[in-house]
């Protein structure tokens, strides 16, 4: 059964002057995903993002969210959209709950106040909501901001690098966020330049140049990759590099019928990041932002 | 209550907030007018020049002060607003232009009636000025609509710039005509035709005219047709600003 789609972009071009940020997109999302847009800094990502709210406008191709088109449906849109600038964008001089609930007040909301108390509670923030933005870790401003985003329960959330900036430990827990807000419901396209977040989405497409150069689940890009099998029987040592290592390996495996000899076995496959940096052909690329 | 009145009070609630959060900067918007009213008043005294009547000058000096102050100030928190991307994450969230710059203009109102008021008491009472209640009530009137006009045409110039830095061109090419092409340093009629076409552009022109007319012992409605164009200019300026503003840097 096919879902219905929350966006759906078909040949979107964007460019600001003489910079063509965005080269012929298509991108769908499917309602209830994790989307990840990967690509590296000035891929595109957050002109593509900022297509989708609306706030600025393609030069070329169609664009549907949620069925309704980003600028000439802003309103209706804007009602059932969550958006998390890359910045904080934040009143540092206001409290948590004050911006939790300024941002809220954009929407007929029944019972703000309850609301900004349960999405406050959702970011593990509750007990720091009436302290000035300003006092807050760059952290916390970050889950501030996700709390934002989420205050009038949207049906779509789009995140421009919401972990860029966080610890480890913190980045787990807006995964962990992510993944209970898409089993609720809500669809979410989250852009991000850290390969390893890239396994928790549903699918993902990796831009690059403004272009879309693939877009899969994380396990299918993976068997994209080169493995390398290496196998010692006592002293003597054998390497079997292999295209499609889940096909491959039983295969390689068979011509040894797990010799009793075989003592030890290592395989090693090719990472996502080397994956996505293959594609892109730029192993030398001096962004520095694809990690 | 209606949702476009809901959302432009939140505006004026979160803003007036925000000032009430950052008490500098109200004790700064009302001393910096304060000090230089007084430098006024110590350039006038020091002229000594039975011929110059500072009566007819003051008056205009302090709008244009509160005009300056209105517009540098209103311009950089609506630009920072735009660099720190909440101007787009307010708009996004679904507020909407007309929204924004009414709940900015009803938040820094108030700002603005304190400014005009202290620069009102402090000329009279330094200048030692002997207006009647309904004089000065018209000219306090006149400054307030002139600071409040000060904002949306910064809101309005905001739109052009992408961050503080490309703002200050704006701050002289906007304020500085309103002091020599208003008639508030020479008369108008000794200026060149295309200067005095160019005046009608400044809205410190309007407010000096009504003001001259009242300092010189006539009521708001000698010049009716000047205090017309003062709201006129005004609402002008809100339609450009709310067709113009935009949500993204």
């Amino acid at each position: 059964m096919t879902k219905n789609l929350a966006i759906e972009a078909q040949g979107v071009d964007k460019r600001y002057g003489h910079i063509q940020a965005l080269k012929g997109v298509d991108v769908a999302v499917e309602e209830g995903q994790i989307f990840g847009l990967i690509g590296a800094n000035g891929a595109g990502k957050s002109t593509f993002i900022k297509l989708l709210v609306g706030a600025v406008r393609a030069d070329a191709g169609s664009l549907a969210v949620l069925g309704l088109q980003p600028r000439k449906d802003k309103r209706a849109l804007r009602e059932q959209i969550g958006y998390m600038p890359q910045s904080p964008a934040l009143y540092d001089d206001l409290t948590a709950a004050e911006n939790l609930r300024f941002f809220g007040r954009a929407h007929r909301l029944d019972k703000l106040n309850e609301k900004v108390e349960q999405t406050l509670d959702f970011i593990q923030l509750s007990e720091r909501a009436d302290d000035p933005v300003s006092t807050l870790s760059g952290g916390m401003k970050q889950r501030v901001s996700l709390a934002c985003a989420l205050v009038h329960q949207p049906r779509l959330l789009l995140l421009d690098e919401p972990t860029a900036g966080v610890d480890l430990k913190l980045r787990s827990t807006f995964w962990e966020r992510f993944k209970q807000l898409a089993a609720d419901g809500a669809t979410i396209l989250v852009s991000t330049h850290q390969m390893d977040e890239a396994v928790h989405c549903h699918r993902l497409a990796i831009i690059s140049e403004g272009s879309i150069l693939t877009t899969d689940t994380p396990q299918r890009l993976l068997q994209r990759g080169r493995a390398t099998l290496q196998l010692w029987r006592g002293e003597l040592q054998d390497t079997h590099a292999m295209q499609d290592y889940p096909g491959d390996l039983p295969k390689v495996l068979q011509k040894y019928g797990l010799d009793q000899q075989v003592t030890r076995l290592e395989l090693q496959t090719n990472s996502l990041e080397a994956i996505v940096l293959d594609m892109m052909g730029s192993s030398s690329s001096d962004s520095g932002g694809t990690k | 209550m209606e949702p476009f009145f809901r959302r432009v009070f939140s505006v004026t609630k979160r803003v007036l907030r925000q000032l009430q959060h950052d008490k500098r900067f109200i004790g700064l918007s009302l001393m910096v007018p304060v000090a230089i009213i007084y430098v006024l008043y110590v350039f006038f005294d020091s002229l000594n020049n039975p011929l110059l009547d500072a009566n007819a000058y003051v008056f205009p000096f302090g709008a244009y002060i509160v005009h300056f102050l209105t517009f540098v100030l209103t311009a950089i928190v609506l630009v920072r607003e735009r660099v720190t991307e909440t101007l787009t994450r307010m708009m996004v969230s679904g507020y909407q232009q007309l929204e924004i710059i009414l709940g900015y203009l009803l938040a820094y109102s108030t700002l603005a009636t304190g400014q005009s008021l202290v620069v009102l008491v402090e000329i009279t009472w330094l200048f030692k000025l002997d207006y009647s209640f309904a004089t000065l009530a018209s000219i306090y009137l006149v400054m307030w609509l002139l600071a409040v006009i000060s904002m949306a045409l910064a809101i309005f110039v905001s739109n052009f710039a992408s961050n503080e830095g490309q703002v200050f061109p704006f701050i002289p090419l906007v304020t500085l005509p309103g002091m020599f092409l208003s008639g508030m340093v020479i008369s108008i009629e000794g200026l060149p035709d295309w200067a005095q076409v160019l005046s009608r552009f400044t809205p410190v022109y309007y407010a000096t005219e009504v003001m001259h007319a009242l300092t010189g012992g006539g009521n708001l409605w000698d010049e009716s047709a000047a205090l017309l164009s003062l709201p006129i200019y005004g609402l002008v300026v809100l339609v450009l600003a709310s067709f113009t503003l935009r949500d993204n840097a």
